[in-house]
């Protein structure tokens, strides 16, 4: 391998990652942006979604596939579209549940409030996930010990896209990725400019008071928000557990962390901010893993949101506001 | 008459926790929590250090446990016997709480303009920052071995009737006693009263000739002291610096669990909120899983070991605390409401 | 004044009042606990710790001669830490010391949370006795810190023991393995714990003694959500071996199948705190058949003799499932502490100590072994693994 193909290889490993981060992101920024709430619980969301989908692949019998010779049979296809049904129905269903219980009778608290609710619900989230790693899945073997990582199986194949002699290897799983975020990355952006629901949203972003006077259900689009922060979440974990293939009941956590960090690198509430940060997070993450060192690499993200944030204090895309008076 | 009344709170809870030892020392082994009870107090230092950021400025800190590092590190490097400075006991613990001070400034400093998330976010990145630094580099932290051994403060080591668990316990309990009483003092000063009014409504606050970036920068400083001299309190009582990872964004959430549990803002709050989120689990939690584990047979389903059910509860009781009395246990009078 | 309100102070009554839950206990027997981490990851090993020595003092009938013995299974772990807190391992030491019906103490499970009860249980003359904690510091002088082991002895006296053999001795046999396996370049990672990054340390020692290249010695991110770009990085030097210390709570599963869907066929060779069937889990046992070469301090409990064989035989038959690889260390630490017991001409904390320091050729269920002046079992015997259709498969045994 010679130094541009060594470039080339962690830049493509940097967009696959970051597009990961940029997914989970997105869901972080929709909700932020309406109810100016640090959902911590996303990441776990996130977490138990990746549980759902092994469970459901385990339960049907669809997994685990004799690797390459399976891909592109018919429970294969099924398998897939089962996931990417049933699993953002769960997470969207649930997190709507916790805004119903957790952070919906707290709308007019101080902001403080609903963001410890949320780590609360953090927590129970991560439990149920425990528990849930816990569960013995025949499927796969599974459930000696709850705590550790699972094993998710290779839905998609690793084998280089670009020919077995090239050295850059560029497999369906980065395709995956990329194509997935930035087709809903296009999809969301849609539909919050698009629609009717979109320029309700955006009216309750602005102001939710004007929002209800004007006679939008200000708590049903609040609603729909949450679900659709959950869908995203959903599919997430879907793609994230094909890339990565492991699931783990605290896997929410660092992912968590940089999908927000993502988000606020973007402009906290803007879209194509947070794809825009998560890609930069996972660009710089491989540069430092290659270049400088991996023990640094955390500390060189964190300096670089702290130097961003000096320069632009609302994040690259987004727009400084003043206080309303 | 309002100032009489927040006093009479502080001072009653102060005044059950003197007691504490006192009663245990009546009861049997098994119930008495005196030994478990110093990190509790030193948590509520913390505590008290993120009060003042979050609870008096209203700015959103998720990076105390960077500071309670600072703290405990300092404190381990000026005093350990591998270092050539072993100074005493109480210059370290001050010298601590004034680097976390400076650290806390310099954190500050290029961050002032940021509000509320923004500024979250920024404190939670150096909080990993820091956690990081203490674990690369080890030709002076040791890294991941931690520094020990370290001391405590001649008080707690001659030989007195009372047990080494409860000497310490008096000891934190008088400085936490000491910074919650000062801390009273300072809020009814104008300083305090201009970081109050910053909280409330900062153009308001800025109108009315409040610099908002001077005081946010004293109360990031005074917020990271106090949760440095908690750190080096911490490290001499377990006579070791810990390693990195023990001062993690955990322990940043928990410390802001326990401040909005008691009531935000709230100096006697902020000292109930430690003691029943911290006491929940070291205590409560493990006084359950104790008496279960010898009901339970050690099966290995994951449902009945009760320690598997510990972020269940801990979680739960975030949740309803948040939605049945969101403004804590001992909400502040001091303002006047919304 | 306004009178003092009532609901407030009552809440404070309520919140001192209620650290004191009721537990009872006669005072006439002894007590042996246990300080493992059973909150967040390390639970599997954990519980299977204490079901180990739940199965040795079962054998006995809680009785050695007149003596009664409880047993208490503490956890030095919170859910705010998801792993071992340091505040409540210290809690746990003094609550220990407080009791004086507590005579040994169990654990911990981390070197790091060792370091941090040793000195005030030493402080006390209460026997310490870890089933796990195998940083070489704790015990032995010149192979850790400059000061260790002498700082966790402020009495001069060892009261620390373990029965699992130190991390020297697992380095030095994990590069003599990789050197029978024909390796002659390495590249090493950690995962910046105490426990990954002094394995590796010693592997480095140990490899550079025995001429390997070190083509790197870095540390990875535990929580990363992959390992893609470090991968790609370790391919470029073309490494015979790629040796972890780490755990499977330290993401050793993702690693290796991050190596292997960059294109690393090299061998992988990873410490005892892999040694668990979660690693396979976490793997997945496509990534680990072959290639994959586990040590472990002792002999695998299915592999055990005699009275190990019929440990692992009652542990299957009363808790259904496998123990895992800390398991026999568990019951083999509470067999030892039940025999000094039995053996100490005082029924106190010195005597027992007392007792326990001179275990000479105790015949328990990983062989016989004795304590030596360090506190440290004289078992030297190591196994190396591998993987075989999702089980571990002994392959050789080291010396």
């Amino acid at each position: 391998m010679n130094a541009t193909e060594v470039l080339t290889q962690q830049l493509i490993i940097g967009l696959s990652n970051g597009m990961i981060i940029a997914l989970i992101a997105l869901g972080y920024t929709m909700v932020y942006g309406l109810v100016e709430l640090i959902n911590f619980a996303h990441g776990d969301l996130f977490m138990l979604g990746g549980f759902c989908a092994l469970t459901i692949l385990g339960g049907l019998g669809l997994a685990p596939l004799p690797s390459a010779s399976e891909i592109g049979s018919l429970s294969w296809w099924a398998s897939f579209v089962l996931l990417f049904t049933l699993v953002p129905c769960f997470c969207g269903a649930l997190n709507w549940l916790i805004d119903r219980l957790a952070y919906r009778p707290l709308r007019n608290a101080p902001r403080l409030v609903p963001l410890v609710s949320a780590l609360g619900v953090s927590f129970i989230l991560l439990n149920v996930g425990l528990f849930w790693g816990g569960l013995p899945m025949q499927a796969f073997d599974m459930g000696v010990s709850a705590a550790s990582p699972k094993d998710f199986p290779q839905l998609v194949s690793n084998t280089n896209l670009l020919g077995e002699s090239s050295f850059i290897v560029f497999s369906p799983k980065d395709l995956l990725v990329i194509s997935a975020t930035l087709s809903l990355l296009l999809v969301l952006v849609l539909v919050v400019t698009r629609t009717q629901f979109g320029r309700a949203m955006r009216a309750v972003a602005q102001n939710p008071v004007a929002a209800r006077l004007v006679g939008i259900d200000v708590d049903r689009i609040i609603s729909l928000t949450f679900v659709l922060g959950g869908a995203l979440a959903g599919v997430a974990s879907i793609i994230y557990a094909l890339y990565n293939n492991t699931v783990f009941f605290q896997m929410g956590y660092r992912v968590g962390i940089d999908a927000f960090t993502a988000a606020v690198l973007g402009g906290i509430g803007n879209l194509v901010g947070s794809v825009i940060g998560g890609i930069l997070i996972g660009l710089i993450r491989a540069m430092s893993d290659q270049y400088i060192s991996t023990e640094w690499t955390n500390t060189i993200v964190f300096m670089l949101l702290i130097g961003v944030l000096v320069f632009r204090p609302a994040g690259l895309l987004g727009r400084a506001t003043k206080e309303k008076v | 008459m309002k100032r009489a009344q927040i006093d009479m709170q502080l001072a009653a809870l102060l005044g059950i926790l003197a007691v504490v030892p006192i009663v245990d020392s009546v009861l049997p082994t098994a119930l008495q929590v005196t030994p478990l009870m110093p990190p509790v107090l030193i948590f509520a230092l913390v505590g008290l250090g993120l009060s003042v950021a979050t609870g008096f400025t209203g700015l959103l800190h998720l990076g105390v446990a960077a500071f309670v590092a600072i703290g405990a590190y300092t404190f381990a490097i000026v005093t350990c016997s591998i270092y050539p400075f072993q100074i005493p006991w109480l210059c370290a613990v001050l010298l601590a709480g004034l680097v976390g001070m400076a650290t806390g400034a310099l954190l500050a400093l290029p961050t002032m303009r940021l509000r509320g998330d923004y500024l979250a976010i920024v404190t939670l990145g150096f909080g990993e920052i820091v956690q990081d630094v203490l674990r690369n580099l080890d030709a002076i932290t040791k890294g991941t071995q931690g520094i020990n051994p370290l001391g405590g403060p001649t008080i707690v080591s001659f030989q007195a009737p009372l047990s080494t668990a409860t000497r310490w316990y008096y000891l934190v309990l008088f400085i936490l006693a000491l910074v919650a009483f000062l801390m009273q003092r300072l809020l009814q000063s104008p300083t305090g009263r201009s970081w109050l009014a910053l909280r409330d409504d900062e153009l308001a606050a800025s109108c009315m000739g409040v610099n908002p970036a001077r005081t946010k920068l004293a109360t990031f400083a005074v917020s990271a002291g106090l949760c440095a001299v908690a750190g080096a309190l911490l490290a001499s009582f377990l006579g070791s610096s810990g390693e990195p990872s023990n001062y993690d964004f955990q322990v940043s959430i928990m410390a802001l669990s326990m401040v909005i549990v008691g009531g935000l803002g709230s100096i006697p709050g902020a000292i109930l909120g430690a003691i029943i989120m911290v006491g929940i689990n070291s205590i409560v939690l493990a006084k359950l899983a104790d008496w279960l584990s010898n009901v339970s047979t050690g099966s290995s389903n994951v449902l009945l070991s009760p320690s598997n059910w510990k972020y269940m509860i801990f979680g739960l009781a975030l949740v309803l605390m948040m939605r049945f009395k969101s403004e804590g246990l001992m909400p502040p009078r001091q303002s006047g409401g919304k | 004044m306004k009178p003092l309100d009532l609901t407030k102070s009552l809440l404070s009554a309520v919140a001192a009042l209620f650290l004191c839950a009721p537990v009872g206990q006669a005072e006439t027997s002894l007590k042996i606990v246990s300080s493992l981490p059973k909150t967040g990851s390390s639970n599997a090993q954990a519980t299977s710790i204490s079901n180990g020595i739940r199965l040795a003092l079962k054998e006995v009938n809680s009785r050695v001669g007149d003596v009664t013995l409880q047993y208490e299974d503490w956890d030095d772990s919170s859910p705010a830490r998801g792993s071992w807190d340091p505040a409540v391992e210290a809690a746990n030491a003094d609550k220990a010391i407080q009791d004086q019906s507590v005579v040994a103490y169990v654990g911990p499970y981390n070197s790091g949370a060792a370091k941090i009860s040793m000195p005030k249980l030493n402080q006390a003359g209460l026997l310490m006795v870890s089933p796990a904690a195998s940083w070489p510091g704790l015990t032995k002088p010149g192979l850790g810190e400059p000061n260790e082991p002498s700082i966790y002895r402020p009495t001069n006296k060892v009261t620390f023991f373990r029965v699992v053999p130190a991390d020297d001795l697992q380095g030095d046999v994990g590069a003599k393995w990789a050197q029978e396996l024909g390796v002659t370049s390495v590249y090493i990672l950690h995962d910046g714990e105490l426990y990954g990054k002094g394995v590796a340390t010693m592997f480095k020692k140990a490899g550079t003694a025995r001429n390997f290249s070190i083509l790197g010695f870095d540390k990875i991110d535990p929580k990363a959500s992959n390992y893609r770009s470090l991968a790609v990085k370790i391919k470029q030097t073309r490494p015979d071996l790629v040796y972890f210390g780490g755990t499977t709570q330290t993401n050793a599963g993702q690693l290796i199948k991050d190596l292997r869907a960059t294109g690393i066929t090299s061998k992988f060779m990873v410490p005892d705190g892999c040694y668990e069937t979660a690693f396979i889990e976490s793997a997945g046992a496509e990534a680990v058949q072959g290639n994959t070469y586990i040590t472990f301090g002792g002999v695998p409990a299915n592999q055990l003799k005699g009275l190990g064989q019929k440990f692992y035989e009652t542990y299957k038959a009363t808790y259904g499932s496998e123990p895992e690889g800390y398991a026999a260390y568990g019951y083999e630490a509470a067999k030892v502490v039940i025999d000094a017991i039995g053996k100490a001409n005082t029924k106190d904390r010195a005597g027992i100590l007392a007792s326990i320091a001179n275990t000479k050729d105790f015949q328990g269920a990983l062989g016989t072994w004795s304590f030596d002046s360090n506190g440290d079992t004289t078992l030297r015997t190591m196994s190396g693994n591998m993987v075989e259709n999702g089980e571990f498969k002994l392959s050789k045994v080291l010396e």
